[in-house]
């Protein structure tokens, strides 16, 4: 099965099982609180919200924040491209618009600074920069990419909203955010529809749900790039994870192994990360393990392993971007 | 933080876009916030849900304690109780009423058990007779029995001996002994039996919330 259906059936598959769930009384709960019975594993952003809210520590939520934590160290930002269902609803845009909902996503302004073709002065400029990112972002800035200037930035607009949010929550004294989120808004259809048909339950409920979900989702088109506080809490988290991180086969590479210009695994990045340039595209923390990178190279000199393999020369991607930063931290720490 | 050096100017690493789009985001959530500080519809929530701002403060709306309650009497708030309780369960006593689980868990409520965060938290040693979910209302104009038509099945129902019945066979509710659990309600039958004719749009029993202290 390939993983683009693969990415689609599972959120669903949960989002049916939350409804089966439901109608059985399982307690078996949605992504807000899954569980069994008395055991549950809350979001961490409603753990963290609701904490703050009540000013109150809750061991449900603190044992959650920790297992959280691990799983995004071990998994990275696994769960936005394999369970999260809101990528799933996104695609409704596609089917009000005419053009192909995903690869047009790549193409769009903000991952152009992805180079799709090296000049042989651009592949010159990349080795040079190799250690210090500072010529590398200059030179995408002179591209005149206004959009992808800050694509390697440590904080972007979703953090600044995930602190909104949680100010907000300790300001206020509820966990604002859990109103909105689509996540639990999407759980909160399903449920809605069943209550629908078992209770007849009419309420205005089943107009606001959906539409509020609708507005954000697909009509605010970068949701999870630009604003998801939640991503923007697992991506902090996810510097620390080495796991899955792709692996590029110098002598299969169209770029090393064959001196061509390819960077189809850059546009086809969701998250503008640049497999082959990494000092060019997002931090590796932002990478989702969706596998899209390794789908999209043209020779399958791609692969995610569990661990990057010992012994083997490092790829000169990882390098770099370790390299990248690191210079971006002293920068930061220095500016 | 800034460069100007470059041809794109940076706020703090971010661009004026995306530092607009992050701060936009930021002062709406702060506005949805303050929607806490506007007054509150009073609602009939399930056991351990009697402290209103615990509830509103704590529930992150995953809907469990809808979702375990076996006798399917918790629902979530919609849209018209308030738009900040949106999602929060209370208690709907159509078809059956709460006794805090007294079969299914040895009358320990399996939703406050459920709830990950505490929003629904009942002090030790808490009893279904003991504890408030607010208080039964008769409609009279609205009770078949004050239509003289003889029926009394709120009075059987009532595990509480929370419904009196007068000398002509009509209830009234005693609010001492009442505890909202809702068995009267759940077996009211006016809105099946003729009361929606004369205007009725819910049941002539139902429980309300307790008056606000």
């Amino acid at each position: 099965m390939k993983t683009k259906t693969i990415r689609i059936l599972i959120p669903l598959a949960v989002l049916l099982a939350a409804g089966v769930g439901f109608v059985l009384h399982t307690g078996l709960g949605n992504l807000s609180a899954i569980g069994w019975g008395d055991i549950a594993l809350l979001c961490p952003l409603g753990a963290l919200g609701t904490m703050l809210a009540t000013k109150t520590l809750v061991p449900k939520a603190l044992i959650s924040l920790a297992i959280a934590a691990i799983a995004i160290v071990v998994l990275g930002r696994a769960f936005c491209a394999w369970v999260c269902p809101v990528p799933v609803v996104s695609k409704l845009r596609g089917i009000f618009s005419k053009r192909p909902a995903d690869g047009a996503e790549a193409l769009e302004p903000g991952n152009e600074c992805s180079p799709a073709v090296l000049t042989d002065d651009e592949r010159a400029a990349l080795k040079r920069a190799a250690g210090s990112c500072g010529s590398a972002q200059d030179a995408c800035a002179k591209k005149g990419c206004a959009s992808c200037a800050d694509v390697r930035a440590k904080l972007d607009s979703r953090h600044l909203i995930l602190g909104g949010s949680l100010l907000s929550a300790a300001v206020f004294g509820f966990p604002v955010f859990c109103l909105i989120c689509p996540i639990g808004l999407s759980f909160a259809t399903v449920f809605l529809i069943i209550l629908l048909f078992s209770g007849g339950d009419v309420t205005w409920s089943l107009v606001a749900v959906p539409a509020l979900l609708v507005v954000e989702v697909v009509l605010l088109r970068k949701w999870c790039a630009k604003i998801c506080p939640l991503s923007a809490l697992m991506s902090l988290v996810a510097k620390a994870n080495r796991t899955f991180k792709p692996a590029i086969d110098d002598a299969a590479c169209l770029e090393t192994g064959h001196g061509a210009a390819c960077g189809r695994c850059a546009l086809a990045c969701e998250q503008a990360i640049n497999p082959r340039h990494p000092e060019l595209g997002a931090r590796w923390s932002e990478c989702t393990k969706c596998r899209a990178c390794v789908d999209a190279c043209p020779t399958s000199a791609i692969s995610l392993p569990f661990l990057p393999a010992k012994g083997a020369t490092a790829p000169q991607g990882a390098r770099v971007q370790e390299a990248a930063d690191r210079a971006d931290d002293e920068a930061a720490a220095q500016g | 933080m800034t460069e100007t050096k470059r041809e794109t100017r940076l706020y703090a690493g971010m661009t004026r876009r995306t530092l607009c789009v992050g701060v936009a985001g930021a002062a709406a959530l702060m506005g949805l916030g303050a929607l806490n500080l506007t007054p509150k519809q009073a609602l009939v929530r399930p056991p351990g849900g009697q402290d209103e701002e615990q509830v509103i403060g704590a529930c992150v709306r995953c809907e469990k304690c809808v979702e375990v309650c076996p006798r399917g009497v918790i629902a979530p708030a919609h849209i018209e109780d308030g738009v900040l309780a949106m999602r929060t369960p209370v208690m709907d006593f159509a078809s059956d009423w709460c006794d805090f689980c007294a079969e299914e868990n040895g009358g320990a409520p399996l939703c406050v058990a459920a709830c990950p965060t505490e929003a629904l938290r009942l002090p030790a040693g808490a009893t279904a007779q003991g504890t408030r979910l607010g208080v039964a209302r008769i409609r009279e104009d609205w009770c078949l029995a004050y239509a003289a038509a003889g029926c009394r099945f709120c009075y059987d129902a009532c595990p509480y001996d929370a419904i009196d019945l007068d000398a002509n066979g009509r209830p009234h509710v005693v609010e001492e002994r009442c505890n909202g659990c809702g068995a009267c309600e759940a077996v009211c039958v006016s809105l099946k039996n003729g009361s929606i004719s004369s205007g009725a749009t819910e049941r002539a029993i139902t429980v309300k919330p307790l008056p606000q202290a």
